[in-house]
């Protein structure tokens, strides 16, 4: 497939036209869509036209307060970001209405191209491909969501959250884990800067986002769901060089046969030997992920914890079991555990409950801070794994069913806990990670993960996760530093 | 003769494998060190050559159309006197003439044969979506059998060539396993990426294929060598 005519400054600069609108389209929403795209732009702080020529349906738009014009060159200014929603027969049309009326950017939302593997599919794919090749048209898709910007109100979903900034980017062939991922990760602490959902791209591909989002100052960590690359070279140069600068995380679909014969439907992408694709991903630097939770996991740490280059863990846990089973983890994992320093000993020594604990690392700290909760004691415990030069990073069963139960009876509880694991995160220079298991008590432990999120606390669901995502994440920091 | 002129006059002949005077010669003019050989039409030049290169002496038939010299008869080691060499190339011509009668041979080469080391596999295919890959591995049965081998993409930085080395499973035969003599690792390294530079700098290169290649605790030698082109 052939570059788009335009070169790759050229790109940028009108992507960065298209990502950050200060006027969009929409062609072609209708009430049988439930106004989906009408309704994701309802928070754009632009202006906001729609292009329907369907007198039915024209009434219910601008019920909606938007104002429709019947062609988008009937639109009196100029439009950064056009969304399509046309059916296929009809899209190249709206493709030439983009290069007439010199659009920063379309999406087309549209499906039922080259995924098809029909005949009619493929060729009006060529077709538009062809126009926007020949115009320098910017095309995102088809067969996608296209851009959300959260600071400017462009969604794709009118769930996501809009007006306020964010930090982590996301570029996804899938439209699905596009809005998950600002979903879902927005229950991990994740705020986007801006996602791009791409589809089959025939004009603009991974390598082409990848590249501006590298350069977007918003964004400091970059999510990646690939199924494949139209120029994999391309992409894997793009990926090397953006990596040194921001972590990438990727996560590739496809890549066991038949989801190599899932991806080739879904976005006509073709799959690579899976040893060959891990080298390249290790080479590039890239973090990678086999799921949207692992993804998550990954962009989290990455986001909250402090970077480190060593492997050491300095484990606390509330009771025996638990700190036999969060060992485990990390060093399945490749983490590893080891002993403190006499010094560290030392000082343990001095406060730390025995009696049903221990503390060799990993620290057994449940009667130690938990009967009673003594919060001195859990900060003098941190105290001691931040200044022991054996520990490179720290992790805490928050033990939140225990917790829970607890804050029924004082939920003030809850506050000193937060009070003292913000100032140990504020003081240390390593990293600090937070298990909570969601237990029996679901809710609770939710209200518990999502009050630690918001000390900037990186918070996981479980030992092997959070033991997972860490690893990855000083896999990077080491390459980052040229120490891998 | 240049690697450009090598690869022209294949392409002249009609031919896609360099032979592996023509690919060894190719790759020590890009500064890999290999078990240079020497090309000899009749028993005469190869006691010639055997002696200008030094005993023990190895012959290897010189074909374009045998792939694995080996499977018919077309390689003789540890070959110690002028006597030896002369008996082992008519040996080498009358078998590869049996096992495979249409076969043209150019003779045989001549090399000198190298002192055993740990045998490591270095090699160059294409991959439809990333182009060239660079394959590193332990050689003989752990390559075949325990597909224990370590890939990058082409170009390769110097800490990709590290990590090739240290990825494999085998990596402690390499660091010199029960008083073994370990393999000079940076030596491994450097061979690595002058290949990786080799096949950068001539696409049409399609495969190649140092196997083995002999490391030892001072350097490394390409003792065999393979280079397709398109």
């Amino acid at each position: 497939m052939a570059q788009p005519t335009v070169p790759s400054s050229d790109i940028k600069a009108r992507l960065d036209r298209a990502f950050n609108p200060r006027t969009v389209a929409v062609v072609g929403d209708k009430r049988a869509l439930g106004y989906l795209w009408l309704r994701s732009m309802s928070t754009f702080q632009g202006n906001l036209y729609s292009v329907q020529i369907d007198p039915s349906e024209i009434p219910g738009i601008e019920e909606l307060g938007v104002a429709n014009y019947p062609s988008l060159l009937d639109i009196p200014e100029e439009i950064d970001y056009v969304l399509c929603a046309v059916p296929r027969q009809i899209s190249p049309r709206i493709v030439a209405d983009c290069i007439e009326k010199g659009v920063g950017a379309v999406t087309l939302f549209t499906s039922g191209f080259a995924e098809t593997e029909t005949e009619e599919g493929i060729r009006l794919q060529e077709e538009i491909a062809e126009t926007a090749r020949k115009a320098g048209l910017l095309l995102i898709g088809p067969n996608c969501m296209g851009i959300y910007n959260r600071r400017l109100g462009v969604r794709h979903s009118w769930e996501q959250p809009a007006g306020d900034a964010g930090n982590v980017g996301f570029i996804s062939q899938s439209g699905t884990h596009c809005i998950n991922f600002s979903l879902v990760g927005g229950r991990h602490g994740i705020r986007c800067s801006k996602t791009v959902s791409f589809g089959n791209a025939v004009i603009l591909d991974a390598a082409d986002y990848l590249e501006y989002f590298a350069d977007d100052s918003e964004t400091e960590v970059i999510g990646l769901y690939l199924e494949g690359a139209r120029d994999t070279r391309r992409f894997f140069r793009v990926l090397r060089e953006t990596a040194r600068r921001k972590p990438v995380v990727v996560w590739k679909g496809g890549v066991t046969k038949a989801g190599a014969r899932a991806i080739y439907s879904h976005t006509a992408a073709l799959a690579t030997a899976p040893a060959i694709w891990d080298a390249a991903m290790r080479q590039a630097g890239a973090v990678q992920a086999d799921s949207l939770d692992e993804t998550i996991d990954a962009v989290e740490t990455l986001v909250y914890c402090r970077p480190a280059s060593g492997y050491r863990m300095g484990l606390v846990a509330m009771t025996g079991g638990q700190s036999v089973v969060i060992t485990d983890a990390f060093e399945r994992e490749g983490l590893e555990v080891p002993l403190l320093t006499a010094a560290s000993y030392e000082k343990l020594s001095g406060f730390f409950n025995i009696i049903g604990g221990s503390y060799r690392n990993p620290l057994d700290a449940g009667g130690t801070i938990g009967h009673g909760f003594l919060p001195q004691n859990l900060a003098r415990l941190l105290d001691v794994l931040d200044a022991d030069a054996t520990v490179d990073a720290i992790a805490m069963e928050v033990g939140a069913g225990f917790l829970a139960r607890r804050m029924r009876e004082n939920p003030a509880i809850l506050d000193s806990l937060l009070e003292i694991l913000s100032a140990h995160r504020e003081r240390s220079r390593k990293p600090f990670l937070a298990i909570a298991h969601p237990g029996h008590l679901e809710d609770v432990s939710a209200m518990i993960r999502s009050r630690l999120l918001e000390r900037n606390i990186a918070t996981f669901t479980g030992f092997q996760p959070a033991a997972k995502a860490l690893r990855r994440a000083i896999d990077y920091w080491r390459f980052r530093e040229g120490m891998d | 003769m240049s690697i450009a002129d090598v690869i022209d006059r294949a392409k002249t002949e009609g031919r896609t494998v360099l032979t592996e005077i023509e690919s060894k010669q190719a790759l020590e003019e890009t500064g890999v060190p290999t078990a240079a050989a020497r090309l000899a039409r009749t028993a005469e030049e190869a006691v010639n050559a055997a002696k200008e290169s030094g005993y023990p002496a190895v012959l290897k038939v010189v074909s374009p159309d045998v792939t694995h010299k080996s499977d018919v008869g077309g390689v003789r080691l540890d070959l110690d006197s002028p006597e030896a060499v002369t008996a082992a190339f008519a040996e080498i011509i009358e078998a590869v003439r049996k096992h495979q009668p249409d076969a043209r041979i150019d003779g045989v080469a001549v090399q000198k044969m190298a002192r055993p080391g740990i045998e490591v596999i270095i090699g160059m295919s294409k991959d439809p979506q990333f182009g060239p890959v660079l394959m590193f591995g332990l050689g003989g049965i752990l390559v075949e059998v325990l597909k224990d081998v370590a890939f990058r993409i082409v170009p390769l930085e110097p800490r990709d060539a590290r990590q090739m080395v240290r990825e494999i499973k085998g990596f402690p035969v390499l660091q010199g396993f029960r008083g073994q003599e370990p393999a000079d690792l940076e030596a491994l390294e450097k061979l690595i990426l002058k290949v990786s530079a080799f096949v950068e700098a001539h696409p049409e290169i399609e495969e190649l294929d140092l196997n083995p290649v002999f490391a030892y605790k001072d350097g490394a030698i390409a003792v065999d060598a393979r280079i397709v082109v398109g």
